[in-house]
């Protein structure tokens, strides 16, 4: 086998390994294949042949492969690659095998075998791994303890409680992990009280920081409401990550008691700390007392108010309201804002009427805020926004009107339409421009919405135009299409500019024919030009069926009136390869201009299209370009001292012509990277051409042509 | 699967929060001056972070990670000298000291107190098992995608997040960008109405090797310490081609390309779109360019390959009896109906930036809140991924029982859910 071709073999070979087979079914032909990598593990096989083999092992092997993979256990190269496929055979010889070779082996590989068996939860094994917790090589013993961990059943953990005391360093700390693990698995299986026993002997064991902090998760976890105390004791602890691990079970905790004893801790703790804890409750909805959060909301530290309003507009409860809508012209701009964002988000049908009900009451500053929620919430207060709109103060003018944006339908959608045409002010017209663009691109009926705006447009200033049919843009639809493509047609510069860029930028495909006809009928070969490059965008970016393509490749060839136009169809053609788009990048050689990229068109048409019939080699070969056996031999990329190999990239991507066409025109984003950056590049291939030599130095970025041997 | 609204703040344009056993919640506004935001950051309020495997994208995420005030980076672990010496001048130039240590390795880097997380941006080889090595040892992650090569190692990763207490975080940062956020939220909260579909690009549906290279000379330990850079993966020798490692033993070495590669991001966001529920059930082998997958409620979640609004890569598609969204890294978002904006101002931000999913994971670090892919999200959207290619390896459908972590009568599938770590190396 020769090894430079393994990869892309191997893989191969694992795909196609098991195409067919049926599930819960012994795939067929499947002991031949554990035969096949048997020979090769018996063999005298390269090393990287066994290793395979192992691998392949993993999945076909049974009882039968165990003794040979067992075998090579000791090996330290192949060890890992053995118990890949060790790990992966169910059959109970496997962990036979393993629980053999760990009373035969030392170091490393007993190390991986006893990580084997701990993962096959092998249960036979623990008499066997308990007197390796005493070994005197420190990661056989840690080993043996995580092991231990894993299978973590009756005697298992009774090893690891006797080691505990005796372990020492790292093996030590190994064993308590291994405990916690057995703690958690006797809780799950009922044995509350013997969970707690364990975790407290971690507790209280000599061992580092964060063993000590798992076992206190569990040991207060474990207890339930019991648990309480312990809990706040890591809240009340002066040191951070003791106050840490209590936020993070704070919100493992059951409802109930933990609740009651968060709500008192909180008034205890320093600002900072109480913050953080109200995060928590946050974190605990359905259980923790509205009412301390509204109570810690109305006073006390500015860290904990804004965490306290913060948090009664994610928990959601209605009887907020009131301590938040008094928040929302507090004095302290932090608090006033907390209070606003979290009546943004506090939902339900009694939030919108208590806002709805304060309206008509307010003063203007307070006016200007409940405006503003009506549009972040969404409630239906046309009329009072729209009476808001002629308030005599200017922020609640435009607080009106951004709200309308929010709410205003389309019946009325003539009200902002009036604010953006003739505003009272520059600001209130920017005001009403941003909101008629937030309503009109949320109504339902976009084709009635494009028509009012279009009306829109009459008399208008062109600046308002020009912002209306932006407006236009972001609607889309039918009306919208036919109202931009009328601007684009008119003798206003700015009008025709705003357009055709819109249309450069269309999402859907109906804009084609529209941009096909602007490139000739618009006014002015810059808006002329734009509108090809945005026919040929679609061709180039949108889903359509290749006959719809090829087709408008062929108008735009057609239209084009500029090489760099012709060369974009040609890169459509070479993206979406057909035959059709072969004969029209043949024929496009014969074109002043973009010979060069016709031809190159042409040969990565032939290559992604695969065997070509005689003809479209025929065609090929008025081209220069004739079939050959072309073989890369190596090829790289870079600059004195710093080359990286990129034969592989470049065997993808060559045919059967001298032309290679990679998929970017940037080498650096198609070899992954640049090797040598600031500095002139070059790519240099040797390869053979009917089996005759030759090399070829490309500069960074240019079109890679093989230059034929003599 | 159910699809409840949302109880969760919105913060700023993030969208909202989740519901369900991935449930986050976007950390709470707390007063900028609380957290030490506004300019002096006092030192109880900085986390302290250490990087390990700082390459391309390492380099870019560390960008992120320095744009914050209240970071303080203090050391990077690199099996490559020149990575090590590049990461350490970044980090002394940005703190104006020569305080950034340096390790090979990245036990040496765990074993200080005074850090607080790590950012993980080794190669996907890495990935899972450095992440449970940083959780036994203390610390908050941030771990750059795929995270997992493996099921198995999604249902671990799990499981030692929680059982350790820790922050968890997959670099998966399109969850904290907004027009990705609102079209979730649009399909989660029931704007779409029943969810039908959830359209996932895999960008390539391959599956792919790392194999074994001819032997070459091995550099000297200090310039890159081999035997430490194949980690977890099986022994082979040291071949400079190997060194790429974004392409090396993904997937276990034995299913691995796009599905895996893309999937992470793009059925993460599907995942999110339905409300972060167990992976799908069903997977089938591709047809006509898809591998449609099946939750247990029928929502199907398709990886296709062709087919999509040209909006950028990455796109995802959220289909339901009412509506549809579609969106991309180009920061744009399609939508059936302008309606289902509802007047929302979604900003639009291409390129797919990570800085908000940085700020994210950096306030649940303080907070202990949950970050947007916490490991119990990163998990599901993982076992989808590498289910689909267990069906795309197989050639057959595959069927996954949520409950016993396990495919329903299927030997040969289950043989695939994971892979031995290399001695001395564990889970």
């Amino acid at each position: 086998m020769v090894l430079r071709n393994r990869l892309p073999l191997v893989a191969v070979l694992l795909a196609l390994s098991f195409v067919g087979s049926a599930p819960g079914q012994q795939p067929a032909g499947r002991s031949e294949k554990e035969r096949e990598q048997l020979a090769i593990l018996r063999g005298s096989a390269a090393e990287a042949d066994k290793a395979l083999a192992c691998k392949m092992l993993a999945i076909h092997g049974s009882a039968d492969s165990v003794s040979d993979l067992a075998a090579i256990l000791a090996n330290e190269r192949l060890s890992s690659w053995a118990r890949i496929a060790l790990e992966a055979i169910p059959d109970p010889a496997a962990g036979e095998a393993l629980r053999r070779e760990a009373g035969k082996l030392g170091g490393l590989p007993l190390v991986g075998v006893i990580h084997s068996l701990g993962v096959r939860r092998d249960g036979a094994a623990v008499a066997m791994l308990s007197t390796k917790l005493t070994d005197g090589d420190a990661a056989v013993a840690s080993a043996a303890a995580y092991a231990l961990g894993l299978v973590g059943d009756g005697p298992a953990t009774a090893a690891l409680r006797a080691a505990l005391p005796r372990a020492q360093g790292p093996v030590r700390s190994a064993v308590a992990e291994g405990l916690v693990r057995c703690a958690e698995r006797s809780l799950a299986g009922g044995k509350g009280t013997e969970a707690i026993a364990i975790y407290e002997e971690v507790r209280a064991a000599d061992v580092s920081r964060q063993r000590k902090i798992e076992a206190t998760r569990g040991a207060i976890l474990a207890r339930g409401e019991a648990g309480v105390p312990l809990l706040l004791e890591q809240l009340r602890s002066p040191d951070e990550k003791s106050f840490r691990l209590g936020l993070t079970v704070a919100r493992e905790m059951p409802a109930g008691a933990t609740d009651r004893a968060l709500a008192d801790e909180l008034a205890k703790l320093p600002p900072a700390r109480g913050a953080l804890l109200v995060t928590a409750m946050a974190d605990r909805p359905k259980s923790t007392d509205v009412a301390t959060l509204v109570k810690a909301a109305g006073a006390g530290s500015k860290e904990v108010r804004a965490a306290a309003l913060a948090a009664l507009g994610q928990m959601g409860n209605p009887a907020a309201v009131g301590t938040l809508l008094a928040g929302v012209t507090d004095a302290d701009a932090g608090i006033a804002g907390a209070a606003r964002a979290a009546l943004a988000e506090l939902r339900g049908a009694e939030v919108d009427a208590a806002i709805r009900a304060r309206i008509e009451k307010a003063d203007p500053a307070l006016l200007a805020v409940l405006l503003g929620l009506v549009g972040q919430r969404r409630i239906d207060a046309v009329p009072a926004a729209i009476t808001a709109a002629d308030h005599p103060d200017a922020a609640v003018r435009t607080a009106a009107l951004k709200a309308l944006g929010e709410i205003v339908d389309i019946e009325r959608l003539g009200v902002l339409v009036q604010q953006t045409v003739k505003p009272r002010s520059d600001a209130e017209g920017a005001a009403a421009l941003a909101a008629l663009k937030a309503a009109s691109i949320r109504m339902p009926d976009r084709e009635a919405c494009a028509t009012r705006l279009a009306g829109a447009l009459a008399g208008a200033p062109v600046a308002t135009q020009v912002k209306v049919l932006e407006i236009l843009g972001g609607v889309g639809g039918t009306k919208a299409l036919e109202t931009i493509a009328s601007s684009a047609r008119s003798d206003d510069e700015e009008l025709k500019d705003a357009s055709s860029r819109l249309l450069g930028e269309w999402m859907t495909a109906d804009a084609a024919p529209v941009l096909l006809d602007l490139t000739t009928a618009a006014k002015g070969e810059k808006y002329q030009n734009r509108a090809m490059r945005g026919y040929i965008r679609i061709a180039r970016q949108f889903d359509l069926p290749l006959e719809q393509r090829l087709e408008m490749c062929r108008k735009a060839w057609g239209a084009a009136r500029q090489p760099a136009e012709q060369k974009m169809v040609l890169d459509v053609l070479r993206r979406y390869p057909a035959p059709a788009g072969l004969d029209m990048a043949v024929t496009a050689h014969g074109t002043e201009g973009v010979k060069a990229e016709a031809r190159q068109a042409a040969a990565s048409i032939a290559q992604k299209l695969g065997e070509l019939p005689a003809e479209g080699w025929a065609k090929l070969s008025a081209l220069g370009l004739k079939r050959s056996k072309v073989e890369i031999q190596k090829a790289e990329y870079g600059a004195e001292g710093r080359k990286k190999d990129v034969t592989d990239v470049v065997r993808k991507h060559t045919g059967s012509t001298v032309v290679i066409v990679l998929p970017d025109p940037s080498f650096n984003k198609v070899f992954a990277g640049d090797p040598a950056p600031g500095a002139p590049k070059q790519l240099v291939i040797r390869y053979l051409i009917d089996g005759r030599p030759g090399e070829v130095i490309v500069n960074e970025d240019q079109a890679i042509e093989l230059v034929e041997p003599k | 699967m159910s699809v409840r609204r949302s109880r969760l703040a919105r913060r700023r344009f993030l969208g909202t929060g989740l519901a369900g056993s991935a449930a986050v919640a976007a950390p709470l506004v707390i007063p900028g001056s609380a957290l030490g935001l506004d300019g002096t950051v006092p030192p109880s309020e900085r986390v302290v972070v250490g990087g390990i495997g700082i390459g391309n994208r390492g380099t870019y995420d560390l960008s992120c990670f320095f744009e914050q005030k209240d970071v303080q980076f203090a050391a990077v672990c690199d099996v490559k000298e020149a990575r090590r010496n590049a990461v350490k001048k970044m980090a002394d130039d940005r703190a104006g000291n020569d305080a950034c240590a340096t390790y090979r390795d990245f036990r040496e880097l765990l074993d200080r107190d005074d850090i607080d997380a790590v950012l993980i941006a080794t190669g996907p080889n890495w990935h899972a098992t450095m992440t449970m090595y940083a959780a036994h040892a203390g610390k908050d992650i941030y771990c750059e995608k795929p995270v997992t090569k493996n099921i198995d190692q999604s249902l671990i990763l799990k499981d030692t997040i929680r059982r350790t207490g820790r922050v968890f975080q997959a670099g998966t940062q399109r969850r904290n960008l907004p027009h990705f956020a609102f079209a979730c939220e649009l399909a989660r909260t029931g704007r779409l109405g029943k969810m039908k579909r959830v359209y996932a690009h895999p960008a390539g549906m391959t599956a792919i090797s790392s194999g074994w290279l001819p032997a070459e000379a091995e550099p000297a330990k200090d310039q890159v310490d081999w035997d430490m850079y194949l980690g977890p993966a099986a022994w082979r020798p040291f071949n400079p081609k190997f060194l790429d490692g974004f392409n090396f033993e993904k997937g276990g070495g034995l299913v691995g390309g796009g599905v895996l590669e893309w999937g992470t991001h793009c059925v993460d966001l599907c995942q999110w779109a339905v409300n972060d529920c167990p992976p799908p059930v069903e997977y089938n082998p591709p047809k006509d360019g898809e591998i449609v997958a099946r939750y247990a409620d029928g929502v199907e979640l398709i990886f296709r390959e062709k087919g999509w609004i040209p909006l950028g890569s990455c796109p995802v598609r959220f289909e339901g009896e009412d509506g549809w969204v579609e969106a991309g890294d180009s920061g744009k978002m399609v939508l059936s109906s302008p309606a289902l904006l509802a007047g929302r101002e979604v900003a639009e931000i291409g390129g797919y930036p990570a800085t908000f999913h940085v700020r994210d994971f950096l306030d649940c670090v303080k907070s202990r809140q949950q970050p947007k892919t916490n490991a119990v999200a990163a998990c599901n959207a993982h076992i989808a991924c590498h289910a689909a290619n267990v069906a795309l390896f197989l050639g057959r459908q595959v069927r996954f029982d949520n409950a016993t972590n396990q495919f329903i009568n299927d030997a040969e599938a289950d043989r695939l859910r994971s892979e031995a770590l290399r001695e001395p190396w564990r889970l």
